[in-house]
């Protein structure tokens, strides 16, 4: 049980950690949306790798979490 | 047999509630999780897109236009034309000094079309009141924020020749 409630705060950690990442990505988006109209080209690229590193980021946390909860109802 | 003491087991309603109360909160998380994720992935599909955009845009080559009338302007009015394409409207001024320059005529507000106007010494955008800069494109006054794309000119022989946007 204790582990149960230990996933869940842990559950809910790294949906606020998921949640942050998607907000800075759609700041990215829009920063770069921003710089294609004002045809500052240069910072595209690095907007689209940043973006594609936090895509990573929260693949990575979402397998976590979900091996994590699997793991716990195993155990029940 | 086995099936029927198996639904005597099961409650019916249990077939509506699959999912245990405690459970349900759980269950929520991880779909939202994914959810998340996915929408993670399309953002950075988005961004790579716009990334490919730019640098297609960037390598983008001009044609070279030549602009009909434009050496017989007077000073102090301008003339309209079409650069790169048909459907890029522009306008050469020929400011009170003599000085010969072209802007895109599409106002970076809201995309109305800009007029010279040789009182002011200005380019100026009559559905928002937007003011450009005659030298350089730059906005001075009005809602526009970002200057006029300028064309490229080269006087030759046979007259004016635009030869490319800065943007």
């Amino acid at each position: 049980m204790r582990t149960r409630e230990q996933g869940s705060v842990l559950f809910a950690g790294v949906l606020v950690m998921v949640a942050t990442l998607v907000i800075i990505q759609l700041w990215l988006l829009t920063a770069a949306l921003e710089a294609l109209l004002a045809h500052t080209y240069d910072v595209l690229v690095p907007a689209a790798i940043g973006s594609l590193v936090l895509c990573g980021a929260n693949g990575l946390l979402l397998r976590y979490v979900i091996t994590f909860d699997a793991t716990v109802r195993r155990g029940r | 047999m086995a099936d029927d003491q198996k639904d005597a087991a099961v409650p019916r309603w249990r077939e509506d509630f699959p999912v245990r109360w405690d459970d349900d909160h759980y269950l929520t998380r991880r779909e939202l999780a994914k959810f998340l994720t996915l929408g993670s992935a399309l953002l950075a599909g988005a961004s790579g897109l716009l990334a490919v955009a730019g640098t297609r845009a960037d390598t983008q080559t001009w044609p070279d236009s030549v602009i009909a009338g434009a050496s017989g302007l007077l000073p102090g009015t301008s003339l309209l034309f079409r650069y790169p394409t048909e459907a890029d409207p522009c306008i050469l001024i020929k400011d009170g000094r003599g000085e010969v320059r072209a802007y895109s005529q599409v106002c970076t507000h809201l995309s109305c079309a800009v007029r010279y106007e040789a009182a002011g010494n200005t380019i100026a955008c009559p559905c928002h009141k937007g003011l450009f800069a005659v030298e350089d494109g730059r906005p001075t006054g009005g809602p526009p924020t970002r200057p006029l794309p300028r064309i490229r000119l080269e006087r030759r022989e046979d007259g004016f020749h635009a030869v490319g946007v800065d943007v």
